[in-house]
């Protein structure tokens, strides 16, 4: 089974995907994809069937992704947690895994044609050796393609992820890249695994789930969320349109308390450079303190925020330089051996 | 010429949709409006029922008041389980705070014992002292109780309990705004990095316990086990991103004329929740 199925729409189905694109469409959609096993135990089959079911799931809900316009798909593929289950399971997923991501190498056409391109988001370093390599090997692979994008949280926690953001930003600071007070609501958001992608606009969890499950919580601050009790195997291009009606109908609401969160993260900004103006002053020119009118306030002011701009896009360049090329050279041991 | 007709049913489809959730919204308060009906006549027929009461000093309407609290305290321990804190977010433009502090003391009521109020334009924060007095008034209304400890962040109810039932309110209410999520998580990374800049600390010793450590102090109270969101937007928020791990979420319609029997129907719904924690 491929990574995207190619089956077109029936009528009545894109008469439906035409009539809601009509109105506010997601352009990045978060998944949670529950109810594999509950589906395998109703339906009296084998666990890892489930699992291979949902995955096929998966292939077939990023098509109709496309056909809906909706350019970013995220998925909560494996979190650390799961590696609390049975040794037989795990080892099933990871199996599973390095199958399906050495299928997707081999179908670099198809991919190409559909521009997708790949990221695996989480702390790879918990994963057996040579899984790591074939995912690399996919990323690097897929790296240049920007017409769609999938994300797959393997070994992820938002926990996790966030407390590594607040790692790299303290060795920026330990490197002399950055100082402590340039740390910013945005900047973590830049340190984080999904540096690369816009926050999801719609978070959707199966099988009747209510809870977020460490998954993306910094992200989905201001998403909509929409619970569903359909297991995953058992999705359909309805259920997918019912969630999109949901965040058509929280559209407006949820705009408004972006727009709100957003003027005061500017703020706290502004503020923080402020402060950081007023310590300088101090610390420098006490002698002419005294003639520092608004102005020239003013102007220290932009200077510093223009500073500190350049020390953050410095540190971001290192960082980001430093991920590509883990990627980059476990692919090139994937391929020497 | 196609795209004009998708346009239309859209909006078609919007519009019905609206319509659908106004009528909802007007039959409950109806059904609402009703159901106190139905109690005024049941009160009326039972007067006499009330009259075994013996705390003889707080007479007639603490005697009801003192029922009320007693089977509310039961319900609370009929539940398999009860959350330890829960998050009453409210997704609505227009605030209540009548309404929001009959919530808070029908948590306390059961049983809960951290409640936290939160709104994503800060509101509650800013006026958090007219809740608290809000919350007072309530819980003497509906619990006849005396409250003795009141801070401005917390408020602190002890009481000691005459009746023979063991059932004791005793709970922490917090006001949370939006400052407290992301911010927090800010403050708490730059303070980490100020001590890496200052070599107290290596970076590679930051991990998820330690920045949990620090985050769980700005809070004070532990993570909350479930939320009720009010309102029909469909969102978090903005509500403490580090701490709803776990956290299951039930949305009700609106906070408006919220009755005791949908709060409680919502603590039935979490207590038949399972939380396997990735197993």
């Amino acid at each position: 089974m491929s990574w995207i199925r190619e089956r077109e729409l029936s009528l009545i189905e894109r008469l439906t995907a035409n009539i809601l694109k009509a109105g506010p469409m997601p352009k990045h959609v978060a998944f949670i994809m529950d109810g594999n096993r509950r589906y395998a135990r109703k339906r009296h089959v084998e666990r890892q069937e489930g699992h291979t079911q949902g995955f096929d799931k998966l292939a077939e809900t990023l098509r109709w992704c496309l056909n809906l316009d909706i350019r970013e798909v995220t998925v909560y593929a494996f979190s650390i947690e799961n590696f609390k289950r049975s040794k037989e399971e795990v080892d099933g997923l990871m199996e599973l895994a390095k199958q399906k991501f050495s299928r997707l190498l081999e179908e670099q056409e198809n991919l190409e044609k559909h521009g997708v391109c790949i990221r695996v988001l989480g702390d790879l370093t918990l994963l057996p050796l040579d899984l790591q390599e074939v995912i690399a090997k996919a990323v690097v692979s897929t790296r240049k393609h920007n017409n769609c994008f999938l994300n797959v949280c393997f070994a992820y926690t938002s926990r996790h992820e966030i407390a590594n953001a607040v790692k790299e930003m303290a060795w920026g600071v330990e490197e002399g890249l950055l100082k402590s007070s340039d740390v910013s609501e945005s900047l973590l958001s830049k340190c984080l695994y999904s540096s690369s992608s816009p926050d999801p606009d719609l978070l959707i969890r199966t099988s009747g789930e209510v809870r977020l499950s460490d998954f993306l919580l910094w992200q989905t601050s201001y998403s909509c969320l929409v619970f569903q009790s359909v297991l995953w195997p058992e999705y359909s291009f309805w259920n997918l349109c019912e969630a999109i009606l949901q965040y058509q109908l929280s559209y407006l609401s949820l705009q408004k308390a972006r727009d709100l969160h957003r003027e005061q993260q500017a703020l706290q900004q502004l503020e923080a450079d402020r402060n950081c103006v007023a310590d300088l002053m101090m610390h420098h020119g006490k002698g002419n303190g005294k003639a520092a009118d608004t102005h020239s306030r003013q102007e220290h002011l932009l200077n510093y925020a223009a500073d500190r701009e350049e020390r953050v896009q410095g540190f971001l360049g290192t960082l980001q330089h430093r991920r590509d090329s883990y990627f980059t050279e476990l692919a090139g041991k994937a391929a020497l051996a | 010429m196609m795209a004009l007709v998708y346009d239309f049913v859209w909006r078609t489809l919007h519009a019905l949709l609206h319509l659908q959730r106004v009528l909802i919204s007007w039959f409950r308060i109806r059904l609402w409006n009703w159901r106190l009906w139905k109690q005024a006549v049941a009160a009326l027929l039972v007067p006499v029922a009330l009259g075994f009461q013996n705390h003889k000093t707080l007479g007639p309407p603490a005697g009801k008041r003192g029922l009320r609290r007693v089977r509310w305290g039961a319900d609370g321990k009929s539940l398999e389980k009860l959350p330890m804190h829960v998050g009453l977010l409210i997704a609505e433009d227009e605030l209540h705070y009548t309404d929001i502090a009959n919530l808070v003391v029908w948590c306390m009521a059961v049983g809960i014992s951290y409640v936290s109020v939160y709104d994503n334009q800060g509101i509650f924060r800013r006026n958090n002292s007219r809740l608290m007095d809000e919350i007072l008034k309530q819980q003497q209304d509906l619990l006849g109780l005396e409250s003795t400890k009141y801070s401005v962040e917390f408020l602190n109810n002890r009481n000691e309990k005459q009746d023979h039932q063991v059932m004791s309110c005793q709970a922490v209410v917090k006001v949370l705004s939006p400052d407290d999520g992301k911010p927090s998580i800010v403050r708490a990374a730059q303070e980490l990095c100020r001590s890496v800049e200052q070599k107290e600390r290596r970076s590679k010793d930051i991990d998820v316990h330690l920045l949990d450590s620090i985050l769980r102090e700005s809070v004070h109270i532990p993570d909350p086990d479930l939320v009720l969101k009010f309102g029909p937007v469909e969102s978090t928020l903005g509500f403490l991103p580090w701490h709803i791990r776990l956290t299951e979420f039930i949305s009700l319609p609106s906070h408006t004329d919220v009755s005791y029997e949908d709060i409680f129907s919502a603590l039935k719904r979490f207590a038949t929740c399972e939380q396997r924690q990735g197993k």
